[in-house]
């Protein structure tokens, strides 16, 4: 419990600088209003794969929005710290570096190799499949830098650290140099003679602006008046052309910048209360501090490592009973489960969505219906199996959502047109990922059931175990059909047509197929016990295929493209179930059951 | 003949025919990357048997393409299930009220198979684009292409002869007798690339006569018909034509849009020829008002699109203003209007029309089985809460 604590104390009692505030402010970045604390996480674990930041000098750590900070405010020191993430030998060896086991590279080791990086990029094809591993792994980087290039101007317009001491006074000279450039165009234009030097300070800064206007996407600079999009600094220093105003938070941020470069943390901490004064209502602060703590407590990673702990306590259990351990298992597991509760429960107050809006939630909302079953499994079974049955899914796809976040992608995202319909996301997906949850469930069980035949376990408990297989394909048939002819419905709604053979509707199909035949073969006197069992591990083979499998082939509606290492996972996972069942099927010399 | 009932009836039957499904369905899932969506579904879902074959692209190709895979297509396999639904019902008829659960279930299962087969032949679709502005009173069957002899010699109304693309094989007479024309087709492509002769002097097949084919001297390069999503098969063809037995001429015609219009006269009509997506004419316009492509806000994700449309049907004396929008389609004389897509610059939407008569069979199938797993639950339920009284009385 006190590790859960630790988590969510804020960094203000670190500190005397005003951290927390600055975790705060909002930026707005595809269509979203999210804190820098969410921004810092984001790009991190896009460029470096953890939201961490490891300082070679003694191992010291830097989270997150120390980086950012660093990034936004004083990049020549950021440019040291080495947060690249470079696995591929082939893209280390195009910038003259060789494979030493060093995984994370600086900015300053790769700067001087970007040509070489964009030149190779020009020549990746568009089509994903097309793609080698050398193209995917140097597109990553490509993107890293990119993230890292437009985070550089997130706050300001500077490009050199020199720059980032005389912003205010870059900014005054600017707005001045704006009206004496009118007439001297207009001068210029009617033939007169003019003074270069007036035209040329102002194109220059010009260009600069109109760069960073369309080439940084993220957005702190809140709109003036009644709009929604927000800009940049550069966007805003452009647009007084037009409105002949600047929106005081562009100075705000040029002072808090100077303040924390100049080391002046009373200014820095009073600028951090003028931008929340001044962005106002034009954000929701609730939702932003909120989210800080959401962002803080990393709950999914705090109930991955419990239902850890309970699974080891489970399996404890079974090998020295006499530890009376199981109880406590239990107990671990409904605090991970209220954790990852508490978890599911901010990402839908957050995105003011349904649990599951993208394969990343899927993930976790599969993990949280399977604890949940574990749960009542337990209660009426007693054996330990429901805890260790719902602490082993609830960690495998609480490892798997982690993958998924790996790509940085805003996982609290918009959603786009085609998916935007609360009540169909409300029913259909969350009917069919309960369906997954049930056939996952009803896998692992069966699994147990597998080794318990090799480890000579009692008939009782594979009794128990055969009657719990049936309640959870019983229940994974109900929500798959079910789930299915809601999407069917759904689609019939949408576009006319209730089925498309769309892969991801054939493979939702499948499992439905599959559990009829596994009920009808029970039913048919086809197979007894074992045989039921075997099928209900082939069961998570069909499911992952329909989880995963479907989206890999890059056709239809619902395919997400190639997830390169996603495949081989997938087919490993694959090749170990069927090992497990024609090990037990087939070779195993067991009576028949 | 008891044989084949008890056969027919056997629930071993139901689940070879079952996993016999299940393949069919994986298999033709992965041909999908090949072929697409539409293709596998003639091939390996409404066809009767269907043969997939190791694709040379994967891992040991070349050694294990000759690996063929017989499948029981769609057709086949529904129309077994069927009867071994059927069958057992016949063989295992209990009027119990236990299994009333089941049979709605089953019941509900047999409407939504047939609806299917319905559906499959019953459902027309159509892609219907509406430029700003303009009045469109037909939509384009993608799937089909259509040969047209338009008869423009009236000002007031033009008069479309269409003949449909299962005519238009290599070498067929086609009589108009009508305008006294008969269409002989020399050649049609299902695709092909057409190219002016000065930019390719090799290759390529010449035989136009008349027309933009001659004017421009043009070439075709037959291809391969494509696949891919985000690639269209742009389907041609060399008619000649012949009124009253003079040959007037051979034309070159084009399903690319860019073939501008080709007219000719014969015995006092004028007449226009080409090669289209088939049009389904609809005895109203619609008109585009305007579309709205909304992205959220500093992003290009889109929010939502929506066509605002003016329906006027002259007959009907209708004229008003509807907004077609994601998740919201309009529904009008026996078609739906879905928001698809648009064209660029924002000056364009395309509808998706569907015209289904049978849609509401899907409807009764869903709900039927929906209420035989409820009805079926709660039987369950209740059998097991009574054996376990019924135990907890023995105890005692």
């Amino acid at each position: 419990m006190g590790w859960v604590g630790y988590r969510i104390l804020p960094t203000r009692y670190l500190t005397k600088l005003d951290v927390a505030g600055f975790t705060e402010l909002p930026v707005q970045v595809n269509g979203r209003i999210l804190p820098m604390e969410s921004l810092a996480r984001n790009s991190l674990m896009l460029i470096s794969g953890r939201q961490m930041v490891y300082l070679p000098e003694g191992k010291q750590k830097l989270a997150a929005i120390g980086w950012l900070m660093h990034l936004t405010m004083q990049p020549e020191l950021a440019a040291q710290y080495p947060i690249f993430r470079i696995d591929n030998a082939e893209v280390l060896s195009l910038m003259g570096v060789k494979a030493d086991g060093r995984k994370y590279f600086s900015f300053n080791e790769l700067k001087a190799h970007i040509p070489a990086i964009e030149e190779e990029r020009k020549k990746i094809p568009a089509e994903t499949a097309l793609r080698s591993v050398f193209q995917n792994q140097l597109g990553c980087l490509y993107n890293a830098l990119d993230i890292y290039s437009q985070l550089l101007n997130l706050l300001h317009t500077g490009t050199k650290p020199s720059e980032l001491s005389e912003l205010e006074l870059e900014y005054a000279n600017w707005l001045v140099s704006i009206q004496p450039a009118r007439e001297a165009l207009r001068k210029w234009v009617s033939g007169e003679k003019v003074d270069q030097e007036v035209f040329q300070g102002f194109f220059d800064l010009g260009d600069k602006y109109g760069w960073i206007s369309n080439n940084v996407y993220f957005a702190v600079i809140p709109p003036i008046e009644r709009q929604d999009k927000w800009g940049n600094a550069g966007f805003a220093l452009l647009n007084v052309m037009e409105t002949g105003k600047l929106n005081p938070v562009v100075v705000d941020y040029a002072r808090l910048v100077t303040s924390f470069r100049e080391g002046n943390i009373t200014t820095f901490n009073a600028m951090i209360k003028v931008i929340q004064d001044a962005i106002g209502n034009k954000a929701q602060w609730k939702k932003l501090k909120f989210e800080v703590f959401f962002d803080q407590l990393e709950p999914f990673y705090v109930s991955t490592v419990i239902y850890l702990l309970s699974f080891i306590l489970v399996a404890i259990s079974w090998l020295v009973p006499s530890w009376n351990l199981q109880r406590a298992a239990y107990w671990v597991l409904i605090v991970g489960f209220v954790v990852h509760s508490f978890g599911l429960g901010s990402r839908m107050y957050l995105q003011g969505r349904p649990p599951v809006t993208n394969l990343y939630a899927s993930a976790i909302f599969i993990g949280w219906v399977g604890v949940l079953i574990g749960l009542l499994l337990e209660r009426l079974a007693k054996h330990g199996l429901g805890t260790a049955v719902a602490a082993i899914l609830g960690f495998a796809t609480l490892i798997i959502a982690h993958n998924l976040g790996l790509s940085g992608e805003d996982q609290l995202g918009v959603i786009r047109a085609v998916l935007d319909s609360n009540f169909w996301l409300s029913t259909h997906v969350i009917v069919i990922t309960m369906g997954y949850s049930g056939m996952f469930l009803g896998g692992i069980l069966a699994i147990i059931y597998c080794l318990g035949l090799w480890f000579n376990v009692g008939k009782s408990k594979r009794e128990t175990l055969h009657s719990m297989v049936y309640g959870t394909t019983c229940f994974s048939i109900l929500f798959s059909f079910v789930g299915t002819m809601l999407g069917g419905i759904w689609a019939d709604q949408s576009w006319g047509r209730f089925w498309g053979w769309d892969p991801k509707e054939n493979g939702a199909l499948i499992i439905v197929l599959w559990c009829a035949i596994m009920l009808h073969a029970k039913w048919g006197k086809l197979v007894y016990e074992r045989g039921f069992m075997l099928m209900a591990v082939f069961g998570n083979v069909v499911t992952s295929w329909s989880w995963f499998g479907t989206n890999m082939l890059g056709v239809g509606l619902h395919s997400y493209g190639f997830m390169e290492k996603g495949f081989w996972v997938l087919l490993a996972f694959i090749v170990s179930q069927v090992i497990i069942i024609v090990g037990t099927g087939f070779l195993g010399n067991f009576k028949k059951t | 003949m008891h044989k084949l009932l008890n056969a027919f009836s056997s629930i071993k039957l139901t689940v070879v025919l079952l996993m016999a499904a299940l393949l069919l369905v994986f298999f033709g899932t992965l041909d999908q990357v090949n072929y697409g969506i539409y293709e596998v579904q003639k091939k390996y879902f409404q066809s009767l048997i269907a043969f997939w074959s190791y694709p040379t692209e994967w891992p040991g190709g070349n050694f294990l393409k000759h690996l063929i895979i017989p499948l029981l297509s769609g057709g086949l396999l529904g129309a077994l299930l069927l009867l071994n639904l059927i069958c057992a019902h016949f063989k295992y008829f209990v009027l119990s009220w236990k299994k009333i659960g089941i049979a709605l279930i089953h019941v509900g299962i047999v409407v939504l198979l047939v609806g299917g087969y319905l559906i499959g032949y019953f459902q027309e679709e159509f892609q219907m684009w509406l430029p700003e502005g303009k009045r469109v009173n037909f939509a384009k069957n993608i799937r089909k292409n259509e040969l047209v002899i338009i008869d423009k010699t009236d000002p007031n109304y033009d008069t479309v002869w269409s003949i449909p693309e299962n005519l238009l094989k290599k070498d067929k007479v086609i009589s108009l007798p009508a305008l006294g024309i008969e269409v002989l087709m020399d050649d049609y492509y299902e695709n092909a690339v057409i190219v002016r002769r000065i930019d390719y002097p090799q290759g390529g097949i010449a035989k136009a006569t008349q027309g933009s084919g001659s004017k421009v001297d043009l070439v075709v390069f037959p291809k391969a018909k494509t696949y891919k999503s985000n690639e269209d098969s742009e389907a041609a063809a060399y008619v000649t034509l012949k009124h009253r037995g003079e040959v007037l001429g051979t034309w070159l015609v084009s399903e690319d849009e860019r073939f501008p219009p080709q007219r000719l006269d014969a015995g006092n009509h004028q007449y226009e020829i080409a090669l289209r997506p088939e049009r389904q004419y609809f005895l109203f316009y619609l008109e585009l008002i305007d579309f709205k492509y909304e992205k959220y806000p500093g992003s290009e994700i889109p929010k939502s699109f929506s066509s605002e449309v003016r329906i006027l049907n002259e007959q009907a004396k209708t004229d008003r203003n509807v907004l077609i929008y994601m998740n919201h389609p309009l529904r009008y004389e026996g078609y739906t209007f879905y928001q698809a897509n648009f064209g660029p610059e924002e000056t364009s939407s395309m509808l998706q029309v569907v015209k289904n008569s049978v849609w509401f069979v899907p409807y009764v199938g869903v709900w039927l089985t929906g209420v035989g797993l409820v009805v079926h639950f709660c039987v369950q339920l209740y059998v097991y809460v009574r054996r376990k009284k019924e135990k907890l009385n023995h105890a005692f």
